[in-house]
């Protein structure tokens, strides 16, 4: 009540501020795809030290190497589940044929078959792009794009700021009568010295 | 005393009279004040009071209002936009398919779609409504859209974003009294917004609360402003017309995909021509598990949510499994 009952209060609220990755479609992960690490600067194919090093076959030992690697999948806890053991620039197949890099989904879908039925007919999985494939071209986005594959659920992120609009107030059920939505709860709350929206 | 001649104005008369006659004018000076204020904008222009209906139009005449709509948005936002008005397609039926096993409630889609459709920022309207559900229960009246936690997805509840559902038989176009709002052959329900009179009988009749109203001046920063607009979608609005979801059609009708669909970090929401058999949402509608809010009701949306056979795993943490020896 700074000016007074007279002062005219716009029940307008002020815009609320939405930051920019809120409407930003870029995916959650961007892989290479490409059996590559960046090591100060440079950047080496996986088998340039993997021709010279071999790995034991049983890694259940903590890792030397990678050592940020955190695998939590659940109960596959080996490396060469998914890793080729030879040819370190490629994935494993259920009969020990190379998978190539940058076709993760074929390497999931030893495990993950509904998932991967799903993503094929495209419900399961981003798009992103043109519906209509004969106008444009459409995206779809790979597994690894959206899941760390060392520790595959989708990471919970902090929600966009939620509505600010005119009428509506507070309209969670309250302590005195939970599981009921009341609106007028809101406009009695106001009218007893409650805040308006926007302004709290 | 003479009986003849005109009445005699004495002092006192005129004092009066001349009193009367200021504060009058003066009065009527001060209730035509805010005429003084008005902005352009606040007057439609001859062109625009006497414009067809949309469906009424040749044409030359739609090409003309579009010119008329480009340079209104140039003069208020100094912005030159591409105003177009694409037809819909034919063999063409737009159906959404959102799953909520995979919604995680992070609002990107709500601000991606205000960000494409020109809303206005304050007042704040925003076409998607993302509801917070309790699990095990669709009772929407439990539900809480002003959710505001440090982290989504919270382990007890799913979400399930509302918008515009596209209704076969929309109750919003049934109680327009001056048929500003119909449905398109390609399933879309539209607003022209030169011919609503914002009586706001179509938000009342919307079972899913999902027409919006500008109640006040919609403020839009030309900075913000997305110059790729349709007269049917996102061209600025002004104050007193309803607007709502139009499934982002001046993308849609070219092609693309909606907005809301582009930013879905997740891919919980999906797309397409339900009459196209090898469409995504074809096999959506053919293999999944459908729910449709308030069926009861008998609008028939084009707008179904949709299920996994397994649910999603974010709610079971993942414990490392214990290493032998």
């Amino acid at each position: 009540m700074a000016g007074g009952p007279w002062e005219f209060q716009s029940p307008v609220a002020v815009a609320t501020f939405v930051p920019t990755w809120a409407a930003d479609p870029t995916p959650v992960r961007q892989p290479s795809l490409r059996p590559e690490i960046t090591v100060a600067a440079y950047r080496f194919r996986c088998s340039d030290c993997h021709k010279l090093f071999r790995s034991p076959a049983e890694t259940t030992r903590s890792l030397t190497q990678h050592s940020h690697i955190e695998l939590k999948h659940g109960i596959n806890t080996r490396c060469f589940n998914c890793h080729h053991i030879v040819n370190r620039d490629a994935f494993v197949d259920d009969w020990g044929n190379e998978i190539p890099w940058n076709e993760p989904p074929r390497l999931c879908a030893k495990c993950h078959g509904p998932v991967y039925r799903d993503w094929l007919h495209g419900s399961h999985g981003r798009s992103n792009g043109y519906w209509d494939m004969t106008r444009g071209p459409q995206v779809r986005r790979k597994c690894i794009e959206c899941h760390d594959p060392h520790q595959p659920p989708f990471p919970p992120m902090s929600p966009a700021p939620p509505p600010n609009t005119l009428r509506m107030g507070d309209q969670r059920p309250s302590e005195a009568h939970p599981g009921v939505v009341d609106p007028l709860r809101v406009y009695q709350q106001r009218g007893a010295g409650g805040t308006s929206e926007g302004q709290p | 005393m003479t009986d003849a001649g005109p009445p005699e104005m004495t002092r006192r008369g005129f004092l009066r009279k001349g009193a009367a006659t200021v504060a009058g004018v003066s009065a009527a000076a001060a209730a035509l004040s805010p005429l003084r204020e008005l902005a352009p904008d606040d007057v439609p222009s001859i062109e625009k009071f006497f414009q067809k209906h949309y469906k009424e139009m040749t044409p030359t005449e739609k090409e003309a209002v579009l010119d008329r709509v480009a340079r209104e948005v140039e003069r208020r936002y100094a912005v030159r936009p591409h105003v177009s008005d694409p037809p819909p397609l034919d063999g063409v039926e737009f159906v959404y398919g959102l799953s909520i096993t995979r919604c995680i409630g992070c609002r990107k889609c709500v601000h991606a779609c205000v960000k494409e459709n020109n809303q206005s920022r304050a007042p704040e309207i925003q076409y998607i409504r993302v509801l917070k559900m309790q699990k095990g229960s669709i009772d929407v009246e439990t539900s809480d859209h002003h959710y505001d936690p440090p982290v989504v997805p919270d382990h007890d509840s799913y979400y399930m974003p509302v918008q515009c559902h596209q209704c076969a038989k929309p109750p919003c176009v049934k109680v327009c009294p001056v048929e500003a709002t119909w449905q398109e052959p390609d399933g879309i329900t539209v607003i022209d917004y030169d011919w609503c009179i914002g009586c706001r009988y179509c938000e009342a009749a919307c079972p899913y609360w999902a027409r919006r109203f500008n109640f006040a001046k919609p403020e839009l920063s030309a900075d913000q402003l997305n110059p790729d607009m349709a007269y049917l979608s996102n061209r600025p609005r002004d104050k007193g017309v309803m607007e709502k979801c139009t499934y982002c059609l001046h993308r849609t009708r070219r092609g693309r995909l909606p907005a809301c669909v582009e930013v879905c970090p997740t891919g919980s929401r999906k797309f397409g021509n339900v009459l196209d058999p090898n469409s995504e949402i074809s096999y959506i509608l053919r293999q999944k598990r459908i729910f449709v809010l308030k069926q009861d009701v008998g609008t028939l949306p084009r707008f179904f949510y949709y299920f996994d056979e397994r649910g999603s795993r974010y709610h079971e943490p993942i414990v490392p499994v214990q290493q032998s020896e």
